[in-house]
């Protein structure tokens, strides 16, 4: 059974969800706190939930990227293993420098919820791995004001020459560069996206697909 | 200042002050008047509403907790319990919409997390005035935003609301929000009631600023031309600090390190202080130069009235301070203690030093004034009324494009698409659903919540409203399988010095409290709005509820929409004879919708059950109710998803120009015969006999609506129900 480090900063809210979707799908998600070191060989990867870190003071996720286990954090990513940010965790492993480019305000300069189609671009090795295939259409719910990816013209080729795209979004919600909802680091241990997987594991839920990016 | 404007100034009128006198045997002096202010405001004391309060059904086995506390408390029977409330911010919002609606949704969390419970659902009432409107525009973009950048940044889904649109509302809005939370099985409910003579006062959260002074006594009075000087009596709102108190405060709890706690609301420290004394029957020595101050410069009077948001105050055994504060530092918050319980019972205040005043809190607090308010006894006018026209199109098909156009028909979308509506992962039916459904954690049973009171209705008549403000959300659950277990409500009314708006209150009240009682659903939390009047205009009278159901089975729940073909779609009325009454379909002041009318509520509170029998089995597939614009709008919402209906039932004019009151359309599995899905309705609807009217519609079919000589395409439907608002609101679209 995989033991996944589930970390909660200041004014991160998806954090009981993120333990929900782990437990789920067969692991066991434990809580890691933001001042506190971690050692890191104790667990088999990370996640990073949504929310509003200090409450989106400075820029989503900036401040959080400053936190004491965001050191550990980025001594995991280094030595390969497996790392996912999901909505305000996705920006704030932008903001530490572990993904590629930015998270801004949607074009509508609005709150967005609802629920989006994904392309499957290049599959993340441990979170979804292949269970969801190159080219598959997936349906996650969204909830974001700053998720509009950008990224510059140069690295964006540079993304998609080393397949770090890892989801597309097939009616562009937020005016992210490509459509994109979803991206890795280099070496593809790192991941973050936008939508929500977690809130996306029961029909009852609304769809069920979620479920496959934590098994 | 002389007597006058001192009275005036702290909005005391002169029979409050001889009785202030009276009790004190002598003038107020300083802080003293500051604190009469408060508390005897209507915000604080109900004085114009208590006389009538007192007579709400309140009480069911179910019922933990009811008035008098932050929140009502109700069991769900296997360990769990849920605390809810609804609150109103419509004074604010009008003054400053952004702060005024989210810090409407923090104070409502609070009422919620300090009892103990983990707030899980939020909701939110809004009235607003015509589109066009002056301010109108920028009044609901605000609102909205407020209520979705506080609600999303505390973690709480928004999940259900609802919106209202009328001229009446033009110059005072209304804003009410709801929350509810769970207690977890083994958790314990936290009250206000101080008590241990020693322990310490502590206070917790966010510094004291000069924001909200006099906003209590501002809430009690009706605005003038000059509400815009009124902007710093409202709030400002901080939601990543209140995440940080719902969390440090429910981790308090849960570890034993509280006695009793309060959130610092309306009226601020006074009236906390002042309730938790009271509550108790103990005194408290509190040294106003120990709270924490945002701004040095403010006066003891201002740190007492002050309405900053996110504060606490707690009662806590010294001895237990060390450990208490150690997990508020771990939040990143700081914990103060500002005074101690004395068994003596009095509050005694002091400012560096010296001892400012010494008041008794049951003084204060249970002889604040009541008034019999004058109000003209309700009767029943429409008995015997025979005069209806109705103004609704003469053809289904006009029907159906006005009220899917008009702003009181089209799509909300646009607003509930701002708030989050899923996080906390345990939401079943959302914003978009006619109630919303959230799982309890890792149980097989759901609770709902669906918000109430149709102002039309209310326009029409306050006691019909009253009844009506439960009983169609009560339906609106029992169509879906859910049975109504509590009800909380914002009583949002005018000038209750003025006889009509009294009126409508007494008669709402007593029409809502019968229809409680009638369906054993009681009233366990809510609270009074008045002076919603601007320039002497009132509201429409609007008791807005909070409906909240239990369903036991883990079941698919029947859908808003058709989603398959084959189904057989039933039109079940309810006591058709006396639907004479157009609904939305009258002129502005409602004086076209007249008729017959004399809703006998225990064969209303039967049907509801019937119903509930009904929509509990997995025969049915989808389920929807008539409402305000009656049968072709509602055949409209149900075609939505791309199934509509094919029919020759042979209806006539009637069934279409005016509101089918209680009505609901049922549509059954498809494997059932014609004979099998009639059967079982009547046999689930035996229990109201003669009452119940069962027309069968025709079946779902793909694309279109066919019944008898009309038809609509399904793609016309959706196409001028999701895009009708950003005509009425050209700028937000």
């Amino acid at each position: 059974m995989k033991k996944i480090g589930v970390l909660r900063f200041p004014g991160t809210n998806c954090d009981r969800d993120i333990i929900q979707a782990v437990n789920e799908s067969g692991g066991v998600g434990e809580y890691l706190w933001y001042q506190d070191r971690v050692d890191i060989n104790q667990y088999d990867g990370f996640i990073l939930p949504g929310g509003f870190s200090y409450g989106d003071y400075l820029r989503s996720g900036a401040l959080a990227a400053q936190a004491p286990v965001m050191d550990d954090i980025r001594e995991a990513a280094s030595k390969g293993m497996p790392i996912m940010g999901i909505c305000n965790g996705f920006q704030i492993l932008c903001e530490a420098g572990l993904l590629p480019g930015a998270l801004m305000r949607n074009t509508s300069s609005r709150f967005i919820d609802k629920w989006v189609n994904l392309e499957m671009i290049s599959p993340h090795q441990f979170f979804g791995g292949q269970r969801i295939s190159k080219g598959e259409v997936v349906h996650f719910p969204i909830a974001h004001a700053d998720g509009r990816y950008y990224i510059d013209e140069r690295e964006l080729s540079g993304l998609h020459d080393n397949e770090q795209v890892w989801l597309t979004y097939k009616d562009n919600p937020n005016g992210s560069v490509a459509n994109i909802a979803g991206v890795k680091n280099k070496e593809g241990n790192v991941g973050g996206m936008m939508p929500h997987p977690e809130r996306a594991l029961f029909e009852w839920m609304g769809g069920s697909e979620g479920l496959m990016i934590f098994l | 200042m002389d007597l006058k404007e001192k009275l005036e100034h702290y909005r005391i009128n002169s029979d409050e002050y001889e009785a202030i006198k009276k009790q004190l045997g002598r003038e107020p002096q300083g802080v003293e008047w500051a604190i009469y202010s408060a508390m005897w405001s209507e915000h604080c004391s109900y004085k114009s509403s208590k006389l009538h309060l007192k007579k709400l059904f309140n009480s069911s086995p179910r019922v933990l907790q009811s008035f008098g506390e932050n929140a009502g408390v109700v069991d769900l029977g296997q360990g769990e319990r849920i605390a809810f409330k609804m609150e109103s911010h419509n004074h604010p919002s009008f003054i400053e919409p952004y702060q005024g609606a989210a810090t409407g949704v923090g104070g409502i969390l609070r009422d919620i997390f300090t009892m103990g419970a983990r707030p899980i659902a939020l909701g939110n009432f809004l009235c607003f005035g015509e589109p066009h409107a002056t301010r109108m525009e920028s009044l609901v973009d605000g609102v909205v935003r407020g209520i979705g950048g506080y609600g999303n940044c505390v973690g709480v889904p928004t999940v259900t609301g609802q919106t209202e649109f009328h001229p009446s509302y033009n110059e005072n809005i209304l804003v009410n929000a709801f929350a509810l939370g769970l207690f977890e099985k083994g958790k314990e409910v936290f009250l206000s009631k101080a008590h241990g003579e020693g322990n310490y006062v502590v206070y917790v959260g966010a510094k004291t600023g000069r924001d909200g002074v006099h906003g209590a006594s501002m809430a009690s009075e009706s605005f003038d031309e000059d509400s815009e000087s009124k902007r710093p009596t409202v709030q400002i709102g901080d939601p990543f600090y209140e995440k940080l108190l719902i969390e440090s405060c429910l981790e308090v709890m849960e570890k034993g390190l509280v006695v009793a706690i309060q959130d610092m609301g309306a009226a601020g420290l006074t009236s906390s202080s002042f309730e938790m004394a009271a509550k108790g029957g103990v005194g408290l020595d509190i040294d106003l130069s120990k709270v924490p101050l945002r701004d040095s410069s403010l006066t003891p009077e201002d740190i007492l009235l002050s309405e900053s948001q996110e504060r606490m105050l707690l009662v806590c055994e010294p001895g237990q301070f060390k450990d208490l504060e150690e997990v508020f530092h771990r939040w990143g918050l700081d914990a103060s203690v500002i005074g101690t319980v004395t068994r003596e019972e009095a509050i005694k205040l002091h400012w560096k030093g010296e001892l400012l005043t010494q008041m008794d809190p049951q003084m204060i607090v249970e002889s604040a004034p009541v008034y019999r308010r004058p109000f003209e006894k309700w009767e029943n006018k429409w008995e015997s009324a025979t005069n209806f026209t109705s103004l609704a199109p003469s053809e289904p098909i006009e029907i159906i494009r006005k009220g899917l156009s008009s702003i009181e028909g089209c799509s909300r979308q646009w607003i509930y698409q701002q708030y989050d509506q899923r996080v906390g992962g345990q939401t079943r039916r959302d914003c978009e659903s006619s109630i919303s459904v959230i799982r309890l954690p890792q149980t097989e049973r759901s609770v709902a919540v669906v918000l109430g009171c149709r102002p039309h209705v209310m326009r029409f008549d306050a006691r019909v409203g009253g009844i009506d403000s439960v009983a169609y959300p009560a339906l609106e659950l029992a169509i879906k399988g859910f049975e109504a277990l509590a009800v909380t409500d914002c009583l949002n009314f005018g000038n209750p010095e003025k006889s009509e708006p009294m009126s409508d209150f007494v008669a709402a009240v007593e029409g809502m409290s019968d229809m409680c009682r009638t369906i054993t659903a009681p009233i366990i939390s809510g609270n009074v709005s008045f002076y919603n009047e601007t320039q002497s205009r009132n509201i429409t009278p609007t008791p807005s509820t909070g409906v909240v159901g239990l369903r036991e089975d883990f079941s698919d729940l029947p859908t808003d929409e058709l989603l398959e073909e084959g189904l057989r779609v039933f039109w079940i009325r309810f006591k058709p004879e006396q639907n004479y009454f157009s609904g939305m379909w009258s002129d502005e002041k409602g004086e076209v919708a007249s008729g017959q009318f004399n809703m006998d509520i225990d064969e209303l509170a039967n049907f509801t059950r019937c119903m509930r029998n009904l929509c509990s089995e997995p025969r049915v597939k989808a389920s929807r109710m008539v409402g305000k614009y009656g049968l072709a709008y509602s055949l409209a919402r149900f075609s939505m998803a791309g199934f509509g209906i094919e029919g020759q039932p042979g209806l006539k004019p009637e069934h279409y120009n005016r509101e089918d009151f209680y009505g609901a359309l049922i549509a059954t599995h498809a494997e059932m015969t014609q004979e099998m899905a009639m059967e079982y309705i009547k046999d689930s609807c035996k229990d109201s006999p003669g009452k119940v009217e069962i027309i069968e519609l025709g079946q779902s079919v793909r694309d279109r609506i066919a019944i008898d000589h009309w038809q609509i395409p399904c793609s016309e439907i959706k196409e001028i129900y999701c895009n009708s608002w950003r005509k009425h609101f050209e700028s937000l679209a």
